[in-house]
């Protein structure tokens, strides 16, 4: 299987990609090597598109369809890229889509409301007092405000370069964009992050 | 060296040096040029401001059935594939072979009826003949010779001199 993987990739790069070895398995018909990679993948995909959108159930059933075309596609994959890459391309791809489309449309009157979304207040240990706690609430709103006013593009390069750490690269790769085209995304995404989040300090 | 705000070059580096990931020389020589540029030190302190809010933003974990509604989805897709195939493949055995059957028929009964289909004559460019009959040629004949006689009447003779 790993010869399949370098014959497509080459190099030693590729060698590692052991997800892509692993989908060339979903390819031959292994449901195993399909739950592995959804067990992986699954709250990756989810946080991305969780702050991408900013509405769980929405993230979560962009996030159902990102698996079912992974699943669908089996037949046909390639493994010319990473498998993070074709991955996280086909979740940006819909989160952007479902964006445009309005799909989370409440999720900016839903900033203001305290719903099951928001996944800090579930976190007791971090709340000694009632005081820091709402500080803190409202800390993370600007956070979550700043981050939904960037647009679309600029919020999938900020989301993959912060949580996922992906490289410039990848990060073109999934944008289908140059690496210069992604510096610039991100310089102009933090600028903006900087302008609106900097007084927090 | 050159300030990366000033001349738009390498900008990145003050985002990758923000968020602690930049190493070795590179590093060695931003911090010495943030000795001395206000700008750089400025984007800098607010950057890391930014990459820590960032990080105190968690994201839920997906709902404890998120594999078995997926899973289901994908047990009904493919149940329904299935099932299209299937009803394809009963579509092909019953109801496309006899269609192929009836229009290989139809086929063969036209390359058949070619040959005996009534051949429509070309048009030919001749002239219409009437048939007269022989009374009509009769009178046709007597009206020439009144013609002829009425002629003669109306008009003078041309052999006579004019005076």
């Amino acid at each position: 299987m790993a010869e399949r993987v370098n014959t497509y990739m080459g190099g030693a790069t590729a060698a590692l990609d052991y997800d892509a070895e692993l989908m060339l398995r979903v390819k031959d018909g292994d449901g195993e090597s399909f739950a592995q990679l959804l067990e992986k993948y699954r709250s990756p995909v989810v946080h991305f598109l969780y702050r991408m959108v900013q509405q769980q159930a929405v993230a979560e059933e962009l996030a159902q369809e990102v698996f079912l075309r992974v699943y669908r596609s089996r037949g046909t994959y390639e493994p010319t890229a990473k498998f993070t890459t074709w991955l996280f391309r086909i979740a940006t791809h819909l989160a952007l889509n479902a964006l445009r489309d309005g799909r989370n449309e409440r999720s900016q009157e839903r900033l203001d409301e305290r719903t099951e979304d928001m996944p800090s207040l579930q976190v007791e240990d971090r709340r000694p007092s009632v005081e820091q706690s709402m500080v803190r609430q409202a800390r993370l709103d600007e956070v979550r405000r700043a981050v939904a006013e960037l647009p679309g593009k600029q919020r999938a390069a900020v989301l993959m370069h912060k949580y996922r750490e992906m490289e410039y690269t990848q990060i073109a790769k999934v944008l289908s964009c140059s690496e210069s085209a992604v510096k610039s995304l991100l310089f102009r995404a933090y600028e903006t992050l900087r302008a609106r989040l900097a007084h927090m300090a | 060296m050159r300030c990366p705000l000033e001349t738009r070059e390498n900008r990145e580096i003050l985002v990758a040096y923000s968020s602690r990931a930049l190493n070795g020389g590179d590093a060695q020589r931003l911090e010495a040029h943030l000795q001395s540029c206000s700008a750089c030190r400025e984007f800098v302190r607010g950057q890391r401001v930014v990459w820590e809010a960032l990080e105190d933003w968690e994201a839920p974990t997906a709902t404890a059935d998120f594999d078995c509604r997926l899973y289901a989805r994908m047990e009904r897709e493919g149940s329904w594939w299935q099932r299209m195939r299937g009803r394809m493949g009963v579509l092909l055995v019953y109801r496309a072979l006899p269609v192929a059957a009836v229009a290989a028929l139809l086929v063969v009964g036209v390359l058949l009826e070619r040959p005996l289909a009534p051949r429509v004559p070309a048009p030919q460019l001749t002239t219409a003949h009437v048939e007269l009959q022989p009374d009509q040629v009769v009178h046709e004949l007597d009206e020439m010779e009144v013609l002829d006689q009425f002629n003669h009447m109306m008009k003078p003779d041309t052999s006579t001199p004019r005076m």
